[in-house]
């Protein structure tokens, strides 16, 4: 194997025997010989392909297509029926999180049972000790028993010891979905530092975009075989038109898409329209920004948005009907007169629900010279129970963007009732000539 | 010789598992860890009970003569059918990480291991508490015993527990096999009682020196004649090595199979 591949798979090919009635009793095995019939599904076919040292590359494919046995043949938990898997350093498998946890024994002392089974030495364990600790935020808990953590502190706890073992390898199989949305980014942002540290990374994952945010490649795995082998984005839309129009073939009905899927599509499609209505210059900010839509001239930076309800504490999630409270503060590279205000609120599909600015408000423009805030307070928010992204922006003058930011900030609504649908509407009864009891 | 040197990279996961185990086994109960001590020395008492006021077996000092041949026996039954089902029990690690698999009826087998050690204080305080006068050289081949033992255990734990995971009734026929080897080897009761013709046969039984040797350096207060380890020695090497190969070739399919 050359110095630069990390991982080289060779004609693999792997069977599962599928019995259609198992039999493992004694009595089974010599009574109903013939009974154990089974067929033999070819999982993989003759696949190969090379990963080089320092790739991060994500295994795509619909359920059943074989990634997550690729993942496992690589890993060394299956053997190839044929072929062989060659690996070059130390590999680590994030396919379980938590694994040989001993609800009874402490955090620290799962540490090390956990680390051991990766097959981490103790003096290895000692020396990334601290790490795992820190990054699992659970210093004041670390020495109570496992059995008292939420399931939260339990993933986090887990995630940590997996994150830190510094393999040169690492195979992650859908475990990014672990813990809150703020655990989530960090996991996110480690990933990032260990692929720069050049680490190969291997990733199943049927979130597209988690795959488009940490890999350079994508290999689409269909029927055993692969079908694409590319930059995640060229690979990702073939495999989007392959399973619509499967989807489509099978009469419109939903194969086996998962609704992320759906979402996503409607996404890049959102995000194509919205380059296409971008000028130039935005355009190429945006790619800039490293697909993150924000641009602007940047004479002014809004540095913080904090959402909220009237105390001014900061949260997340908003109860329909709420009013809503976005405080923005910005800083002043250099000032700026006439300058308007904007936001704007947006479903995860890309749908704008609603948008306005100081100017279309009839508001006074502003001359900006020093850093500052404003508060946009919503009332009544009738957005109905689901995710939604909020948008801000500084212009100045007719219209020219300073601070652009599209999908600044996120926040979800619930509602204690169980009535539907995309809005919240006011309403009354009157029931012929009696009014609804108020 | 690759498949050691990764086992011994492995050798905290052992440790740990052994370590997990023994700290879970007594978790919650009032005497915790106590428990390793005060469970052997109640069987004593009740065998004491059973063997000095009922059954009579005719030999001297017969709580000892048991006791200190039970003590080494459930370790080995322990490691057949315990062993034999240690594969299935953990068969989520197996379908989940990648490690030596060896490791997991290793733990098994040395944390019940360790728990016969424990036993084994009390053992040799009841011995010398009831008057054997123990001899250095005994005490020095104690560990010779016990690892002869323990390879026998662990070769048979890694032949059934790969086994067992593919074919289930292994588990309890395996059960039934350690009942019958309890009265094959002289543990309830004395080797004389055997009669002459079966004597031959009786011999081949690989724990039967074991036991014997044990019995020597803690019942009769003397130094054992290792030669008659021999066997039972090489036995255990054959089942090790045995083990290894069966568990290498079979362990490729666990991961489906589970």
């Amino acid at each position: 194997m050359e110095d630069n591949v990390a991982i080289r798979v060779s004609n693999l090919t792997k069977k599962f025997k599928v019995y259609y009635d198992k039999g493992r009793s004694l009595k089974e095995v010599i009574l109903f010989r013939n009974r154990n019939k089974h067929e033999v599904r070819t999982v993989l076919n003759d696949v190969s392909f090379d990963i080089k040292k320092g790739e991060a590359v994500g295994l795509i494919g619909h359920n059943g297509c074989g990634k997550s046995t690729l993942l496992k043949l690589i890993s060394g938990i299956l053997y190839p029926d044929s072929g062989s898997v060659e690996i070059a350093g130390r590999v680590s498998s994030l396919l379980e999180l938590g694994a040989g946890f001993h609800p009874d024994m402490s955090g620290r002392e799962n540490i090390y049972i956990n680390a051991s089974i990766f097959g981490l030495t103790r003096e290895e364990i000692e020396a990334r000790l601290q790490t795992i600790i820190d990054f699992s935020e659970l210093h004041g808990f670390i020495d109570n028993p496992v059995r008292t953590y939420s399931s939260g502190m339990y993933m986090r706890l887990a995630f940590s010891v997996a994150i830190n073992v510094d393999a040169d390898v690492l195979l992650i199989d859908e475990i990014l979905a672990v813990g809150d949305a703020n655990f989530q980014a960090k996991c996110f942002s480690k990933l990032q530092e260990i692929k720069e540290k050049g680490t190969t990374i291997v990733i199943v994952s049927h979130s597209l975009s988690q795959i488009e945010n940490i890999c350079d490649r994508s290999i689409w795995i269909n029927e055993g075989v692969i079908k694409a082998d590319g930059t995640p984005l060229a690979v990702h839309s073939e495999y989007l038109d392959f399973m619509n129009e499967q989807r489509q073939a099978a009469g419109g009905k939903a194969l086996d898409i998962p609704p992320e899927y759906v979402a996503y599509m409607q996404e890049r499609r959102y995000k194509e329209n919205l380059k296409l209505s971008m000028i130039p210059e935005q355009q190429a900010a945006v790619e800039a920004n490293g697909g993150q839509y924000r641009w602007g001239s940047g004479e002014v930076k809004i540095t913080s948005i904090t959402a909220s309800g009237p105390d001014g504490v900061g949260k997340r999630l908003f109860e329909v009907g709420s009013d809503v409270y976005f405080k923005v503060h910005y800083h002043v590279e250099k000032p700026i007169k006439d300058a308007v205000f904007g936001i704007g609120f947006f479903r995860n599909s890309g749908e704008n629900l609603y948008g306005t600015n100081t100017r279309i408000d009839g508001k006074p423009n502003f001359d900006i010279d020093e850093d500052g805030e404003f508060t946009i307070i919503m009332r009544k928010i009738p957005l109905m129970p689901d995710q939604y992204t909020v948008s801000f922006s500084i212009e100045y003058g007719d219209g020219v963007p300073v601070d652009y930011w599209k999908d600044a900030l996120k926040i979800d609504t619930y509602r204690k009732t169980p009535d539907v649908g995309g809005f919240f509407m006011e309403h009354d009864w009157e029931y012929g000539e009696h009014k609804a009891q108020d | 010789m690759n498949k050691l040197k990764e086992i011994y990279e492995y050798r905290l996961m052992v440790y740990s598992l052994v370590k997990r185990d023994l700290r879970g086994k007594y978790k919650g109960s009032v005497l915790g860890f106590m428990w390793t001590f005060v469970n052997p020395l109640l069987q004593l008492l009740v065998y004491n009970m059973v063997f000095s006021i009922i059954m009579r077996a005719g030999v001297e000092k017969f709580y000892l003569y048991l006791f200190v041949g039970l003590i080494p026996w459930l370790f080995f039954s322990a490691a057949i059918t315990g062993g034999s089902t240690c594969i299935i029990a953990q068969k989520d690690l197996i379908k989940k990480i990648r490690f030596p698999r060896e490791i997991i009826p290793i733990s098994f087998v040395t944390s019940q291991f360790v728990n016969m050690l424990l036993s084994f204080i009390v053992v040799i305080i009841v011995s010398v508490v009831s008057g054997v006068k123990l001899t250095v050289g005994g005490i020095l081949c104690l560990p010779v015993i016990m690892l002869v033992e323990y390879m026998m255990a662990l070769g048979i734990a890694l032949i059934s527990s790969s086994l067992t995971v593919y074919f289930r009734d292994l588990e309890h026929i395996l059960a039934i096999v350690a009942m019958a080897w309890l009265y094959a080897t002289p543990i309830c009761y004395p080797e004389t009682m055997v009669p002459e013709k079966y004597l031959s046969l009786y011999r081949l039984n690989p724990v039967t020196p074991v036991v014997n040797a044990y019995r020597d350096v803690l019942y009769y207060g003397k130094t054992p004649d290792l030669t008659t380890l021999l066997l039972a020695a090489g036995i255990g090497l054959i089942t090790i090595l045995l083990g290894v190969l069966i568990f290498g070739k079979l362990q490729r399919r666990f991961a489906e199979e589970l």
